[in-house]
């Protein structure tokens, strides 16, 4: 089967959607054949993110709809081979995404020989959210460094529990903690959360702590996915914790404040 | 707002009962001074009914002049007698009891002082006694109910979780979330945590939330009871 992997988090904002592209490139950087899939049904965002926004024919409710082929509507990535984009719909609504159509969707791509499909999940706990996480195995759940998002995090972790394809076959979703726009500097300062704190709080397997970046935003606009900023330290914790999803052992990174003395000794 | 100064309601109030098994005033000091001194924040200057039912006829033996001043003398403050026979009842009055109605003969939450030496002791009958064991994180928005007994948590509760059980409640890690123990009216559930960080605890209805408890207590292992009609918190160790 091909591997499913949800990218959630419950709040909006915290970097689900930059996450999924950098993960998504990341996989199909190293060879494997990967979809990546917009569950934000009528807030399409992914697609401006990959850089694929003008080459949108069909998209994911017209596939659950059977007004187009699966193949139809998968855009090639121009960066990297072997990745695809699945984008939303702009002018629907979630109440489009039903667990059927989801299934089939999942079950055409494992058929069309997919390694990864990586599910983008919307913010909140709805309709969207729901049908992201149904079939996933993993779940990369994002969090930033603040009460409000870590308190939303650990309802979607109560949700993966209880709401998931898994869950109800009486089997567990695998968790990931990533935590983004962590700043180093701010948590020393005491106006951020530390990451041990997140870790306490939640108790779920870190796979990755991605610095707060310029070059997540310049990236963004650019519509490139950052992780191909290898110069950038965003791009290179993405690196770092997509090779960690894939079972190395990388040692964490950017978690001190000195993180410019790194760079210097690195690049000057 | 009412303009009655005073007010004069039935009410239900949680009482230590001592129940007698012997007339024998030395048995009895003993006795309650052994209870006493196990428990002896609980108990100082509680109040103290005294039940003689089984004492059947020998309750004429019992002088209720020296019974009242020897629980006066161990630090409880006797308020009632009841169960004696008719030919009791006057002595009693005589000596400053109330002489109560019969109450029921075990009620589940009283709290049962017994003699020590005779008759073999009774425990009250657990109404509750099965247990759950949940061994994942308790997630914000995630409930359990049990309303069947007690709820042993092996792992951490977050804010925004919810806790009922119809017994008493632990939690093996920090507990964030509400806790509500004895949701059918057990007065004697409790709450034991590792780590308290709870929003709002209760037992039997009574609640309070974590706002208004003493800070030192917050993050340290704790226990939580009822005390009559005042919910008590206290650091484990």
């Amino acid at each position: 089967m091909s591997r499913i992997v949800v990218v959630t988090s419950g709040k909006g904002g915290v970097g689900k959607t930059t996450t999924s592209a950098a993960f998504a490139t990341g996989l199909a950087m190293r060879g494997y054949k990967t979809a990546v899939i917009d569950f934000d049904v009528g807030l399409r965002n992914l697609d401006l993110i990959m850089g694929c926004e003008r080459r949108v024919v069909y998209d994911f409710v017209n596939v659950i709809n059977n007004e187009a082929s699966l193949s139809q509507a998968l855009i090639r990535d121009k960066h990297v081979e072997n990745l695809h984009v699945l984008p939303a719909s702009q002018t629907r609504d979630k109440d489009a995404l039903t667990p059927e159509g989801v299934g089939r969707v999942m079950d055409e791509l494992h058929e069309l020989g997919f390694d990864f499909v990586v599910c983008d999940s919307p913010a909140g706990i709805e309709r969207g959210a729901h049908m992201a996480m149904y079939y996933a195995d993993d779940a990369i759940v994002v969090t930033n460094p603040e009460v409000s998002s870590v308190r939303d995090s650990d309802r979607i972790l109560g949700l993966l529990q209880s709401k998931t394809y898994r869950a109800k076959q009486g089997e567990s979703v695998r968790e990931h903690l990533l935590i983004t726009r962590y700043s180093p500097a701010r948590v020393a300062a005491g106006e951020m959360l530390g990451m041990e704190d997140i870790l306490e709080i939640l108790a779920v397997p870190l796979i990755g702590v991605i610095p707060e970046s310029q070059s997540v935003l310049q990236a963004s606009n650019s519509g490139a996915p950052v992780i191909l900023d290898k110069v950038s330290d965003a791009g290179q914790a993405y690196d770092d914790f997509v090779r960690r999803f894939l079972g190395e052992t990388v040692p964490h990174r950017f978690l001190e404040v000195e993180k410019k003395g790194f760079f210097k000794k690195l690049f000057g | 707002m009412s303009g009655e100064l005073i007010e004069i309601k039935g009410e239900m109030t949680l009482l230590s009962v001592l129940r007698l098994a012997s007339a024998d005033m030395e048995v009895i000091r003993e006795g309650v001074q052994h209870k006493r001194d196990s428990m002896p924040q609980l108990f100082a200057n509680s109040p103290l009914v005294v039940d003689c039912s089984q004492l059947g006829d020998t309750c004429a033996a019992l002088d209720m002049t020296v019974l009242r001043e020897v629980i006066l003398a161990l630090g409880f403050i006797p308020i009632g007698i009841r169960n004696i026979t008719d030919t009791c009842v006057e002595q009693a009055i005589q000596a400053g009891w109330a002489v109560l109605r019969a109450g029921r003969a075990t009620g589940a939450p009283t709290r049962i002082i017994e003699p020590l030496v005779e008759g073999e002791s009774k425990q009250a009958e657990p109404l509750l006694n099965s247990v759950k064991v949940v061994d994942r994180p308790l997630r914000s928005g995630q409930q359990v109910y049990f309303p069947e007994g007690s709820l042993v948590i092996l792992q951490h509760t977050s804010a925004g979780s919810e806790i009922l059980a119809g017994g008493s409640v632990h939690v093996y890690g920090s507990l964030r979330g509400r806790v509500l123990a004895g949701i059918g009216g057990d007065t004697s559930a409790r709450i034991f945590c590792q780590k308290l960080e709870a929003e709002l605890v209760a037992i039997a209805g009574h609640y309070r939330l974590l706002d208004d408890i003493d800070t030192d207590l917050k993050g340290s292992p704790a226990m939580v009871w009822l005390e009559g009609e005042k919910l008590r918190i206290a650091p484990m160790f």
